[in-house]
């Protein structure tokens, strides 16, 4: 039985990361075209996707629009989150309904939505605009990590603080934050995944700009270079590597809380 | 006598069709122990939240060394909450916890440590927790960081919000004769909220019994226990025996739910006699005692030290406690006759 499972459990694990190891084998074979088994092996694509200014820029522009979209997601959502879980108001059920309810709509509706508006609006079409779309998405998603957080937060803490001299400014310093870091933590690490993997958004808003799966998307229509599997690998192995990073300072953080 | 530190004029809280305090009006002395008690729903809780400016009276005033405070924010009031959960804070070690109230005020590191120390010898913690971490504290031990804490900020009142509820019995009672205790050598207001009666009497000198919003009587527990106001004080502080009566045509008053006259040091025409049922007894006459009656022993329990029995006198039942060195020894099985005598019931008028 237990090998049973055992079995069961690497083959599913097997099936979520063949797709990925395809791209691999696709980025390591020196011919224009993808062909299995590989010929002829070869790192020359690496080479030459790293070395490419163009895919530079792309790399740049995915990490901005990345980076304002978790900074300014993690202070809307961490507000958000309060307002969903630690207080009581008038319209509290409707607020925490209405919030949820984009992360529901279909991307590529929200993105044509956005783009009629932002045409409307007059806004040139940038990696800002694009900042604005994704938002739209993962604020929710950010308010709602953080809010299963708040959750298990016990208000008396706040007003404990309070009660004994503390402004509210340091019950946020000293009360509220750390102990809603872990939280906020990982709606950061959400909010940077979810805008760095993102397509359909930005594929409506960015205009002249151009993101990582935005030319990936590009490139598989026309245009196929094996920099496509290449990029796609090494976007992955990004997000891998930013979601340890992440869940490593977690855990390091709580062990050495524990140890007090 | 003194200004009071604290006076409630009319105190009340509203929340939409509720009043949950009914306009209080109290004086709480400087450097006295008082103890509201009521059973949950009380308002209890809520008079307590507002005093520590946690919630706003809807009415009156809460007036601190004549000072009206209604309006002063929690952090700006001289008083402080031992909350029920305590709220220790779980990312913190012992000593920073209790160091809290002084690193908000901007006290050196050193000053801090050094008076950490001090309160921690006086809830009786060992020196060596000041690093340890609360949320490895067993109960107990948390009771005493936060009482520490709740020191260090030095307040004029110390609040506390039933902080013992959780606690097992033994230490419960360890732990209330050693807040008792600290009271005494410190000094302060203590202003305390629980539901549990024997938590009050051990404590108190004050003893407010809070029911539907109101404190329906205030008074030392000897007062509160003694000479109980109305039937939920007297019911409040333990098993009673109730006998609702009418005055008769002569000086006597007959039992309306139990047959049978009876005496009394009263004037009413009608009310309600409350014996406590270890002043009732066992009789083997009708006039060995004021008021005698005659009924079935039907029940009989051991309270470890004391024996309990209930008798069926009709439809209703009475409860006799006696200590076993005077244990029932007549036939179980023939009627008895339970007496006791006018100066050891209460008269309460309807």
């Amino acid at each position: 039985m237990r090998r049973a499972i055992g079995l069961w459990t690497g083959l599913v694990v097997v099936m979520l990361y063949l797709p990925v190891l395809c791209g691999v084998l696709a980025s390591l074979g020196q011919s224009r075209y993808f062909r299995f088994p590989v010929q002829q092996w070869s790192t020359a694509w690496w080479e030459r996707t790293l070395s490419s200014i163009e895919i530079g820029i792309l790399i740049r522009t995915s990490l901005a629009i990345a980076a304002c979209v978790t900074v300014a997601a993690v202070v809307i959502g961490f507000v958000g989150a309060l307002a969903f879980a630690r207080y009581d108001w008038r319209g509290r059920r409707l607020y925490q309904k209405l919030l949820l309810l984009p992360i529901f709509f279909p991307q590529p509706v929200l993105g044509l939505a956005l783009l009629l508006w932002f045409n409307a609006l007059g806004a040139p079409l940038s990696w800002w605009t694009a900042v604005v779309a994704h938002l739209v998405w993962i604020v929710p998603v950010v308010t709602l990590v953080i809010a299963i957080q708040v959750y298990g937060f016990d208000p008396a803490l706040e007003e404990a603080a309070a009660d004994m001299g503390a402004s509210r400014l340091m019950v946020l310093r000293e009360v509220t934050l750390p102990l809603l870091w872990p939280g906020i933590w990982s709606g950061a690490l959400f909010a940077f995944l979810l805008s760095w993997g993102n397509f359909p958004l930005s594929l409506y808003t960015t205009g002249a700009d151009s993101t990582v799966p935005e030319w990936l998307y590009a490139k598989m229509v026309a245009g196929y270079t094996p920099m496509v599997p290449t990029l796609g690998t090494l976007a992955t192995l990004a997000a891998a590597g930013a979601l340890l990073l992440g869940g490593g300072l977690l855990a390091l953080v709580r062990r050495v809380r524990e140890a007090g | 006598m003194a200004e009071p530190i604290l006076r409630l004029a009319g105190v009340g809280k509203t929340f939409g069709q509720l009043r949950a305090v009914d306009r209080l009006v109290l004086d709480v002395e400087e450097g006295e122990f008082l103890t509201i008690v009521g059973p949950s729903g009380s308002g209890k809780t809520t008079l307590l939240r507002m005093l520590a400016g946690l919630e706003t009276p809807s009415e009156g005033d809460i007036v601190l060394r004549g000072r009206r405070i209604n309006d002063l924010p929690p952090e700006k009031r001289p008083t402080c909450l031992v909350f029920q959960s305590l709220a220790l804070f779980p990312h913190r070690t012992v000593g920073q916890n209790i160091e809290f109230p002084l690193k908000v005020r901007g006290v050196a590191a050193a000053e801090r440590r050094r008076r950490a120390h001090e309160l921690m010898a006086m809830v009786r913690l060992p020196a060596d927790y000041y690093g340890k971490n609360v949320q490895k504290c067993s109960g107990g031990e948390r009771q005493r960081v936060a009482l520490a804490r709740a020191f260090a900020y030095d307040p004029e009142i110390l609040f506390f919000d039933e902080p013992l509820s959780a606690i097992d019995y033994k230490l419960r009672k360890t732990l209330e004769k050693e807040l008792k205790d600290i009271h005494k050598e410190t000094g302060k207001t203590f202003i305390y909220i629980t539901h549990s009666l024997e938590e009050a009497m051990v404590m108190s000198d004050r003893i407010g019994v809070m029911h539907q919003g109101r404190l329906v009587q205030v008074g030392t527990p000897e007062d509160i226990y003694q000479r109980p106001r109305n039937l939920f004080v007297a019911a409040f502080m333990g098993e009673v025996n109730q006998i609702p009566v009418r005055r008769n045509g002569n000086g006597t008053w007959e039992g309306l739910d139990l047959a049978g006259h009876f005496r009394a040091d009263a004037t009413a025409e009608r009310g309600h006699l409350v014996i406590r049922p270890e002043l009732m007894r066992f009789v083997s006459a009708r006039d060995a005692a004021d008021n005698v009656v005659e009924g079935l022993l039907y029940n009989e329990y051991s309270l470890g030290s004391r024996l309990q029995y209930q008798i069926r006198v009709g439809e209703k039942v009475l409860v006799v406690e006696r200590s076993r060195g005077d244990a029932f020894a007549g036939d179980p099985s023939a009627p008895v006759l339970v007496g006791w005598d006018v100066r050891d019931q209460l008269f309460l008028e309807d």
